[in-house]
């Protein structure tokens, strides 16, 4: 049992992949955006993969351990302490029971996942603890952990001083410029030539006003084809807007002018073009940006992307973990 | 119009969108909601899961499992097989819905809005009634509470539904607003382009308003016995009969669905036949109102 004493900025529990199989009633996925960080975190005190644990957003949270355990701390450096002492991140660590964990702010990244050995055992929504706090459901009563809540815990046999190789764990970048591979489409066809040299060539501002839903960025006006002009009234009158569509994740959703990331607790229908869509293998690096950092956008093929996320599965077991 | 050939668009490497034309028509959904119920009931591997909306289909499927391109012709193969069917027949259920229409809810978030956002906006009914060329908002009532509408999809916030008008001499149109409203009232009933919406929750909103529900259509408590199974009513393929009540019918259901003993009318035992469905159509005069 994990008994919350400060909760941190917005930390949640989220289980990998999350809450799929019910798009088609309006169900977003939730889960880690950083998930091969949070995967980690799980391979490193023994559970499975996917096993519920906690993502600390900015601001970590105070966890005090009412029974003895194995817990790991991956993803964003939020400078962990155990009763005051540095603990180290991507490594598993024993603690007692009456321990204390501290998780300040995120010195490098913006996520940080901690896994205890057993997992979280809150109670299973739709097939996934996931919470998605804006539908109010998973997690602990549907929203981000807050103090004075009792995290259930699961019955794990983890070990300490298991590492996780420097070679396997994603590279945070520390000049607040990212490169985040896209793929083309769904409707790469309404966005003109000029349109698409612009948005490959342009530094996108992440703002402030984005959240798990959704990540809008901030950058130069788009420019179409006859396509966005020429079409039913139905579609809308902005050029951007087209009969409701379900939005793929990680769709970039262009609201008027206004690209907007859609992540892992984002609206899945809608009426606007998506013309495209980032792959599963660069969520990790939407999940470690803060606001104010830029992307910058280059395209991949499907296959390419679908390679790319093999890999990072591939690393995401115990051929990454060495003894510390 | 409907597309010759449907169209395959990949949305990153997991998701691949099939879109059969590009207008709000009742065909392109139903041929995106016989997709999805092929897809369901053959069970290509390798595909999670699919959603279908108005006049497409998005599959969300494995790439460890199945490549594109194989999914893709198995997608095709399945649409072959589903549009040169004689008939389609899809399980339908008819959920009556209570509804106060012109009522005080919408009046006050379409007060609000005019207030603080624009102080030139119409209001939504008598708007709706001139852009629609009716005669004043007791005809958009009647032509609106005139039809059964289809449950084309569910999205943007768990269990929401964008329903379209089964038939045509009730179709209408409206624009959404520009910018959006701040606020709107739960049970909220609403139009933007060709659709009509459900307001599950409070929240704010861009479809013009008319008319409000006492009825939950997302409940996490589960009260009313359709919600036995799910915190959601709806279901892609539903059909819905909105009925006209007064502010008093309006309290005194918005009482019992919190007591948990209103009794919901849901009726089950319809199939939706496509060919009857546009026999039908064919019969009708279009230039008819209400």
């Amino acid at each position: 049992m994990l008994e919350v004493l400060k909760p941190g900025l917005e930390t949640s529990i989220q289980d990998w992949p999350g809450r799929q199989g019910y798009l088609k009633f309006g169900f977003p996925w939730s889960g880690p955006m950083d998930d091969w960080s949070f995967r980690l975190a799980n391979v490193l005190v023994g559970n499975p993969v996917g096993a519920a644990g906690l993502e600390c957003q900015f601001i970590g949270p105070t966890l005090r351990f009412q029974r003895d355990g194995v817990f790991a701390v991956t993803g964003a450096d939020m400078q962990p302490k155990l009763d005051g002492q540095p603990v180290p991140m991507w490594t598993s660590t024993a603690v007692k029971a009456g321990q204390t964990l501290e998780l300040a702010f995120a010195k490098v990244g913006a996520r940080a996942y901690l896994a205890v050995a057993g997992g979280i055992t809150n109670e299973v929504f739709f097939g996934s603890r996931s919470t998605f706090h804006k539908g109010g459901i998973g997690g602990m009563g549907g929203h981000a952990i807050k103090a004075g809540q009792v995290l259930p815990v699961g019955d794990g046999r983890g070990q300490a001083g298991r590492r996780a190789k420097e070679a396997s764990r994603p590279v945070i970048v520390t000049d607040k410029r990212w490169s985040v591979e896209v793929c083309r489409g769904p409707n790469d066809d309404w966005v003109d030539e000029a349109g698409h040299e612009r948005f490959l060539a342009t530094d996108w501002k992440l703002s402030a006003k984005s959240d798990r839903g959704g990540f809008r960025l901030e950058g130069p006006d788009w420019t179409f084809t006859d396509k966005a002009y020429n079409k039913p009234p139905e579609h809308g009158s902005e050029p951007g807007n087209i009969v409701d569509h379900g939005y793929p994740l990680g769709a970039i959703n262009l609201a008027g002018q206004t690209p907007i990331i859609l992540v892992k607790d984002w609206p899945d229908g809608g009426g606007f073009i998506n013309p495209y869509t980032v792959p599963g293998c660069a969520f990790w690096k939407l999940g470690q940006s803060k606001p104010g950092e830029t992307y910058r956008f280059s395209v991949v093929s499907v296959k390419d992307a679908q390679a790319r996320a093999r890999e990072i599965t591939a690393l995401c077991n115990e051929s990454s973990i060495e003894q510390a | 119009m409907m597309y010759d050939e449907p169209r395959f668009l990949p949305g990153g490497d997991r998701f691949l969108e099939i879109e059969f034309g590009n207008e709000l028509n009742l065909e392109l959904n139903f041929r995106a909601q016989a997709l999805a119920q092929a897809v369901t009931s053959e069970g290509i591997k390798g595909v999670v899961e699919i959603a279908p909306f108005f006049a497409a289909a998005l599959v969300h499927y494995d790439p460890d499992v199945i490549s594109g391109e194989d999914l893709e012709a198995e997608l095709r193969r399945l649409i072959g097989t589903v549009t040169a069917a004689e008939d389609i027949e899809i399980p339908s259920r008819l959920i009556y819905m209570p509804a106060m229409y012109l009522d005080p809810w919408s009046a006050e978030a379409i007060d609000q809005y005019i207030e603080k956002i624009n102080p030139n906006k119409e209001r939504d009914p008598e708007f709706i009634a001139r852009l629609n060329g009716l005669e004043d908002v007791q005809q958009l009532v009647r032509v609106h509470s005139g039809t059964e509408y289809w449950v084309a999809a569910l999205g943007f916030w768990p269990g929401t539904p964008f329903m379209m008008p089964l038939d045509p001499r009730c179709r209408l149109f409206a624009p959404k607003y520009n910018p959006p409203r701040t606020f709107t009232y739960k049970g909220t009933i609403g139009m933007g382009g060709a659709a009509t919406a459900i307001y599950p929750v409070d929240g704010p909103g861009g479809y013009q308003l008319f008319a409000r529900t006492p009825v939950p259509i997302w409940d996490m408590q589960q009260r009313l016995k359709p919600f036995r199974e799910a915190p959601y009513l709806l279901r892609p393929t539903d059909r819905m009969k909105f009925v006209h009540v007064t502010r008093e019918e309006f309290d005194m259901i918005e009482r019992k669905c919190e007591e948990g003993t209103y009794e919901m009318n849901v009726v089950e035992y319809q199939k939706f036949s496509l060919k009857r469905y546009r026999d039908w159509v064919a019969s009708l005069d279009l230039n008819a109102r209400f």
